[in-house]
Parts: C-alpha cells; structure tokens; sequence
C-alpha cells in the first residue's frame, strides 16, 4: 500500500523551494528564483500556495531602501517535507524490488 | 521549472537532491572565497610586519594588524552589498561561528600583548613573576590550525583537515624556532597553508 503524497508538494517548483529552504535558515526571493530558474509571477503563485497551507512564512522587509521578500520554512513545513520524503521512499522502495 | 503535479518518485527525489546540492555548492562558493580573502590579507600583513620590524624599529609594527581586521571587515562588508545574496545555512554559521570565535581569542591576546608590549598593561598581569617568554605567534597559529581543521570536519572534507593540522602544527613549531621577526614568515606560511589552501581546494572541487 502506498502512502499518498502530499498534492502541495508534489509539484516541480514546490518542491524545489521547500527543498532549498530546507537547508537553508531563510532565503531571499531572487535566491529563490536564481536557483529554481522560475518566472518570478510563477514562484510568487507557488510561494503563495505554500505560505497559504502554512509551510513557509513569508517575510517583506527592506534592504536599506530596497524591498525584501524573506522565505522561511515552519516546523508545519518541516513535517511536511519529512512525511513527503518517507511516502516516496515506499514508492522507491516497491520500484526497486 | 514549470508546474508540473504528474512527477515520479524519482524525478521528485532528483528535484530535491539537486537543490540541496545547488545550495551547498553556492555556500561553499560563498565559504570558499572568505578564506582566500582573508588568507591572502594574512600574507600581506605578515611579510609587511615582518619586513617593518626588521628594517624600521622592531616589533611595534604589529599593531597594523588592527588595521589588516579593519581592512578585511570592511571588504567583506563592500562585497555583502554589491555580491548576490548566500542565505545562511547551519553549515556556514557553524564555520562562521568557528571562525568568528577564532578571530575574537586571537584578537584579543593580541590586543592585550600589544599593550603590555607597550607598557600600557603591566607584564605581571599576564605572567605573574615577569620572565617567561610567550610567543604569541605559536599559540595563535595553533588556534588557526585547530580553526582550520575543525572546517574540514564540518565539509568533510579530508584535504582541509590536513591542511589544519600542518598548518597548526608545523606553526606553533615553526615560531617557537624562530622567534624574532621571522615568525611572520611562519605567519604567512601558516596563513597560506590554513586559509588559501582549503579556500582552493574547496573551489576547485565546486567547479568539478
């Protein structure tokens, strides 16, 4: 039996962002952006969905007089990623046998 | 990367692979160049001090050090504000703190020797009867080498930690040999073994 996974993160660009904020403390948008090679109108409707369901908390502040977008993973997140991580571990694990 | 929910499992663990290994890569990018930045002020300073004290009045010229701190902080921080932001993960606070720690013992045994140097601080508040020697050089390449290893632990990275322990152990040797102007060449030597080294080493393995 498979456990399901989670349809928020089943997504290429969700889950690339949740990937990087997982090792890292927090990250700016365009961080984000550069290393995800997305559109910035598409990683925002991504980042939304993901701030929506409470997985990453979004910060706006500014850099000296620049606007800043703060991405920061939640422990509801965390969780999240864990269980995704395990429920695709039993799919490999059926695809290898 | 566009939206896409009909994924394998395998591309998903790919996504998340690649993306933990994107942003180790630019970490250590970000870790690599502090070291070759301040190695190299290291150098500098070293054979400067070294070439002051031997040819202009003795070991005084130390206290350009304060100004090799004052010149490495401030270009570390002109660069944080042109260079493209590295978010902070537990590996580089973990280095930084290391660094960090190292760079406040050090600075402040220098400090403090300065002004016993100096006569400003009494000699016995440090050496309570006036006559031991202590050479400030060993004990502070053998935190750089400690400092140095202790990085290569947290990268795992084998090349480091040697470059730590040679760098550590053959300075602390290294300046108790030579104790006059010559131990900034240790210095130096120190510097380029403990800092340059691994900040290539860790580049060079990026680029790979």
């Amino acid at each position: 039996m498979f456990t399901p996974l989670d349809p928020l993160l089943h997504s290429e660009l969700r889950l690339a962002v949740m990937s990087l904020l997982i090792s890292a403390e927090e990250a700016e948008f365009p961080y984000i952006k550069e290393q995800t090679g997305a559109t910035a109108g598409n990683l925002s409707v991504q980042i939304d969905k993901l701030a929506t369901a409470g997985y990453i908390e979004v910060e706006k502040t500014f850099k000296g007089k620049k606007p800043c977008t703060l991405c920061r993973i939640t422990p509801v997140g965390l969780r999240a990623f864990e269980d995704y991580v395990t429920a695709l571990k039993s799919y490999l694990e059926v695809g290898s046998k | 990367m566009e939206e896409n929910n009909k994924m394998t499992a395998e591309r998903s663990l790919e996504i998340i692979s690649e993306q933990i290994e994107q942003s180790r890569l630019t970490v250590n990018k970000n870790l690599s160049w502090g070291l070759i930045w301040w190695g190299i002020w290291v150098i500098v300073f070293a054979l400067l001090v070294a070439w002051l004290w031997e040819h202009c009045g003795g070991p005084v010229w130390n206290w350009l050090w304060a100004v090799m701190w004052l010149i490495g902080y401030g270009g570390e921080w002109f660069m944080a504000e042109y260079k493209r932001p590295v978010p902070p993960t537990f590996i580089s606070k973990t280095i930084g703190q290391v660094w960090g720690s190292f760079g406040v013992f050090i600075g402040f045994i220098g400090f403090v020797f300065g002004l016993i140097g100096c006569r400003i601080l009494p000699v016995e508040l440090v050496v309570p009867d006036g006559h031991v020697y202590i050479n400030i050089t060993s004990i502070i390449s053998l935190c750089f080498g400690m400092a140095s290893t202790l990085t290569g632990f947290i990268l795992k990275n084998r090349i480091v930690q040697v470059c730590g322990i040679i760098a550590g152990l053959g300075g602390f040797w290294g300046a108790l040999h030579y104790p006059w102007f010559e131990q900034l060449y240790v210095m130096a030597a120190v510097a380029f073994v403990g800092l340059v080294m691994p900040g290539l080493v860790i580049c060079f393995k990026n680029q790979k």
